[in-house]
């Protein structure tokens, strides 16, 4: 998994870099890296909740389908949100807590996808006490098409 | 039976699959999804409060919640030809290792728009005492030119 090995895993290093809520400027775009999606990658996640779909591992099966070849669960964008991100984005910062999402598919993400992200935060906010980050996210593949786009809420760690 | 959008109907259920929540699972979401967060990770970290929260341990990824209802959602409209437009989610309880979580689904309402068809499904998961752990809405397109696998 060399985009495993490539990855910091400790996320209270470069904790320090991060924006804390007080600067996280709504509207703002965050930095992203294009990341290219490996056939590894896609069944690892895959392991990790148990999908045992042939579309995801099984090429000639896959060219059956109505995509025509191997695909990504759509769920993926649970990985990419990281693999897009450089290690001070805020969204690493140790004690963020998920506080609900939506997301919405167009195509699927494929293995030798070069997939990006456009990302910001889009509102922030302050209920009970704890700190609200909306941020909102669209990735796309290479030829731009738009893979998938979401909202979430999260409470940021004080 | 395949699931057709014609036969499908409000109240329809949908029933997804059991997951194992143990420490290694939590490892490998880790590893799967790159989030490193020490909320699941960090033993020592998670005793310490969240304001007014303390979790008292580890605890599971909300987005692993996420993936098993994807799973669910797409395991059901693959065969009948049908696309996962949508899924929305929020966490209610945390999950900890131990526990055994389950997806379901309950058809909420379909529509028909001017170039296709959708099904409103409304989405939970509970855990082994039966108590909800994350609640959602997922949205599924039935393509007039039904293709399925």
């Amino acid at each position: 998994m060399a985009e495993a090995q490539a990855f910091e895993t400790d996320f209270w290093k470069d904790a320090n870099l991060r924006k804390v809520w007080d600067e996280i400027v709504p509207g703002e775009p965050r930095k992203t890296i294009p990341y290219t999606l490996t056939k590894d990658a896609i069944e690892l996640y895959c392991k990790s909740v148990g999908e045992t779909h042939p579309i995801y591992f099984d090429e000639a099966y896959a060219r059956t389908t109505r995509y025509g070849g191997l695909i990504a669960p759509p769920s993926i964008h649970i990985l990419l949100m990281f693999s897009c991100t450089p290690a001070d984005d805020w969204m690493r910062s140790p004690g963020t807590v998920n506080a609900g999402q939506s997301w919405s598919y167009h195509v699927p993400a494929r293995p030798g996808d070069v997939i990006t992200l456009q990302a910001r935060a889009l509102d922030k906010f302050i209920k009970r006490e704890r700190l609200f980050v909306v941020h909102d996210n669209v990735f796309f593949n290479q030829k731009g098409d738009v893979i998938c786009s979401g909202r979430g809420w999260t409470i940021r760690p004080m | 039976m395949t699931t057709t959008f014609e036969k499908l109907k409000a109240g329809d259920a949908i029933d997804g699959p059991a997951f194992a929540v143990s420490r290694e699972s939590i490892r490998l979401f880790c590893d799967a999804s790159l989030d490193y967060n020490p909320l699941h990770l960090d033993d020592e970290y998670m005793k310490g409060n969240f304001g007014k929260t303390n979790f008292g341990g580890i605890i599971m990824h909300g987005m692993n919640n996420f993936g098993l209802i994807s799973r669910m959602i797409t395991d059901w409209a693959y065969p009948a030809g049908a696309i996962h437009r949508r899924l929305e989610t929020r966490w209610v309880k945390p999950v900890r290792p131990g526990d055994t979580i389950q997806p379901s689904g309950i058809i909420k309402a379909k529509q028909v728009t001017e170039k296709s068809r959708w099904v409103l499904i409304d989405v939970v998961v509970k855990n082994q005492t039966g108590e909800k752990v994350a609640t959602g809405e997922a949205l599924v397109e039935f393509p007039r030119d039904l293709f399925c696998q």
